[in-house]
């Protein structure tokens, strides 16, 4: 599904100088893993999930998402990727301000499928349990609740590849294992899931662990799945 | 990313930041109501101007004569006229010259009493040939018109200018009536209809025609003319006319080579084509202006929109990771602009007819509708927003969807 190889990521500062966020990076996800990269800040776990995201390029190295190799794509081609691949999840949501949830739902179908279809993000928001909710402006909504509307906002377009960036840094731990446990479901429907995330709780949902530290893949490991229902 | 979906994405936008989207509306909005204004006045205006100069000159195949040179073009001074342009002059035009068909003449004076038992006014007193009525344009509302016997007999018939008869005539009956011009009897022979106001805004039916021979022998004691009028056969060869005129007119008046006529020509069609320009000079002027005001809604436009771009940072990343693309964003941004600005044009295309409307009332005109502002600047206010939308959408094309998506 996901396949690394020799990957770096440079970024230049405002004075010039050049910052290696990324440095010879090689991993490779099977379709239907759940795995989380963790790390220090500034380890690079955010770069790599960008670049993993096609929202942002890596400097050298392959980058290969289901067998298309992407580096050489363009901006039309990595959004098209974008929209009917990758859902991604936010730490702070990202609802749209002054849109109901139902709206924020349909976003993706305007890039991807180009119309929308009113009804199935309807189902799409009864399936994170919010078809009561379909109605409601974001900062009506709990931060649980949000979360979920933008899990849903995630597999509009039905995509095999579901992006976590820190899904419950913004959340109780109620909520949080709430989150959690539907990201699990999709899992368990068959969709590769990758998590980042510094919270040992959340970590411990994934099968695997991709440690980052200074820009190098420091460990990769297979872990117990120890959260159970 | 489909044009409809756009369109509804601007559309959401636009309404859930009315002040905003209002503001953005009001520069396009005031820009193109003064606009729509101005040139349908304008219009109305020149149109207007037309009319009375028309008014004034009559029919459109003739040429002016005039004694004196350099005569400011257009208008006809009826006062101080020089005694160089006579009888004979006129006699010699209309039987050498093949071109022209017929010559008026006109024999003119103010301050002469004119009364009638114990009422009197003072018109201007016309003295004309009988082919006066064609060459003018001129209507006979009541009665006959001087004919070639009352030329030949120097009759005493007048014909009275609309504004006369009610002075003179309250009851109306003025026709077989003798009136006084001066000294000497008249009978009114027909009154003319009204011909309205000339360039000035004047009064044109001020006035008592009389046969030009009977003003010259019985009242002014004069033998020379105020003014020709010559018919030219075709008017589009009323330049060669012009010319044949002016070579008999100096053989006649025995002028040197060296020096200048002592008379002065006028096609009416040079005349028109004159106010035609000053229309024109008019209309230049007011697209200067239409273009600043443009410039400054879409300034308005450009800024707002900018400010717009920073403030929906992470709404345009959030677009971003689901799926749109650079040209998407540049597309949403641009028809956001460009319905902004067309909403704008309409509203103030409205209330410009409205304002139009009322202007016109103000100068007692007939309210138009200028359909050929509406087209351009129709026109004007959607492609105002497509010009001043395409660098705040550039911009927002290059936020950094990461960035913009970091809490």
């Amino acid at each position: 599904m996901i396949e690394v190889t020799n990957l770096g990521k440079t970024y230049r500062r405002g004075d010039g100088t050049p910052v290696e966020a990324l440095k010879d990076i090689s991993f490779l996800i099977e379709r239907g893993e759940f795995v989380t990269i963790r790390g220090p800040s500034g380890s690079g776990k955010s770069s790599m999930l960008n670049i993993v995201g096609c929202l942002d390029k890596p400097t050298s190295g392959a980058y290969r998402l289901n067998g298309e190799e992407l580096s050489g794509y363009s901006d039309k081609q990595l959004s098209h990727v974008r929209a009917w691949k990758i859902g991604f999840v936010f730490q702070s949501f990202n609802l749209m301000p002054r849109t109901t949830a139902l709206e924020n739902v349909e976003i993706p179908m305007i890039y991807g499928p180009g119309r929308v279809d009113r009804n199935r993000a309807m189902a799409a928001l009864e399936r994170v349990g919010l078809g009561e909710r379909a109605h409601h402006y974001g900062t009506e909504l709990s931060g649980g609740e949000q979360q979920r509307v933008a899990i849903a906002r995630a597999l509009i377009n039905d995509p095999p590849l579901i992006l976590a960036d820190e899904p419950t840094g913004n959340l109780d731990s109620v909520a949080g294992a709430e989150v959690m446990g539907i990201l699990r479901q999709l899992h368990q429907e068959g969709r590769t899931v990758v998590l980042v995330t510094h919270d040992d709780a959340v970590a411990a949902y994934a099968e695997r662990e991709i440690l980052f530290k200074d820009g190098v893949l420091a460990s990769d490991r297979k872990i117990a799945v120890l959260a159970t229902e | 990313m489909r044009i409809t979906s756009g369109i509804r994405i601007a559309w959401r936008s636009m309404s859930r930041n009315r002040l905003r989207t209002f503001f953005m509306m009001a520069g396009v909005m005031i820009g193109i109501c003064s606009l729509t204004i101005l040139d349908s006045v304008g219009e109305n205006t020149k149109r207007e101007t037309m009319k009375r100069f028309k008014n004034m000159i009559g029919t459109f195949d003739t040429v002016i004569i005039r004694p004196g040179a350099g005569k400011t073009r257009g208008m006809v001074s009826l006062t101080n006229v020089p005694p160089t342009l006579k009888f004979e002059d006129a006699a010699a035009i209309a039987a050498e010259l093949p071109e022209i068909k017929q010559v008026a003449l006109l024999q003119n004076a103010f301050d002469i009493d004119v009364k009638y038992k114990d009422k009197n006014v003072s018109p201007a007193i016309f003295g004309v040939s009988a082919n006066w009525l064609d060459l003018r344009g001129d209507e006979v509302a009541q009665g006959n018109f001087i004919t070639e016997e009352d030329m030949q007999s120097l009759a005493r018939v007048a014909i009275l200018g609309s504004d006369v008869v009610p002075v003179l005539f309250p009851e109306g009956d003025a026709l077989g009536r003798t009136i006084r011009i001066g000294d000497v009897p008249f009978q009114v022979k027909g009154v003319l209809a009204s011909r309205g106001a000339g360039p000035g805004g004047g009064s044109l039916d001020n006035l008592i025609l009389i046969p030009v021979g009977t003003a010259a022998k019985r009242l002014f004691n004069r033998d020379f003319l105020t003014m020709l009028i010559a018919q030219v056969r075709e008017p589009e060869k009323s330049d060669a006319a012009v010319a044949k005129i002016t070579a008999l007119l100096r053989q006649r008046h025995h002028i040197a080579a060296s020096a200048l006529d002592d008379f002065t020509l006028t096609s009416p069609q040079a005349v028109m084509a004159q106010v035609t320009q000053m229309g024109s000079t008019l209309s230049t002027i007011l697209k200067g202006i239409a273009t600043i005001a443009m410039c400054i809604g879409g300034a308005v436009i450009m800024s707002l929109m900018l400010i717009s771009v920073s403030e929906r940072r992470k709404e345009i990343g959030l677009r971003r990771s689901v799926g749109a693309s650079r040209q998407d964003i540049l597309v949403q941004f641009i028809l956001e602009a460009a319905l902004i600005s067309s909403f704008g044009g309409l509203i103030g295309i409205v209330l410009g007819l409205g304002g139009t409307n009322l202007v016109a009332r103000m100068q007692h005109l007939p309210p138009i509708f200028a359909l050929r502002a509406l087209e351009w600047t129709a026109g004007l206010s959607v492609g105002l927003g497509l010009v001043f939308g395409i660098y705040p959408a550039w911009r927002a094309t290059q936020v950094d969807p990461v960035k913009a998506l970091r809490t």
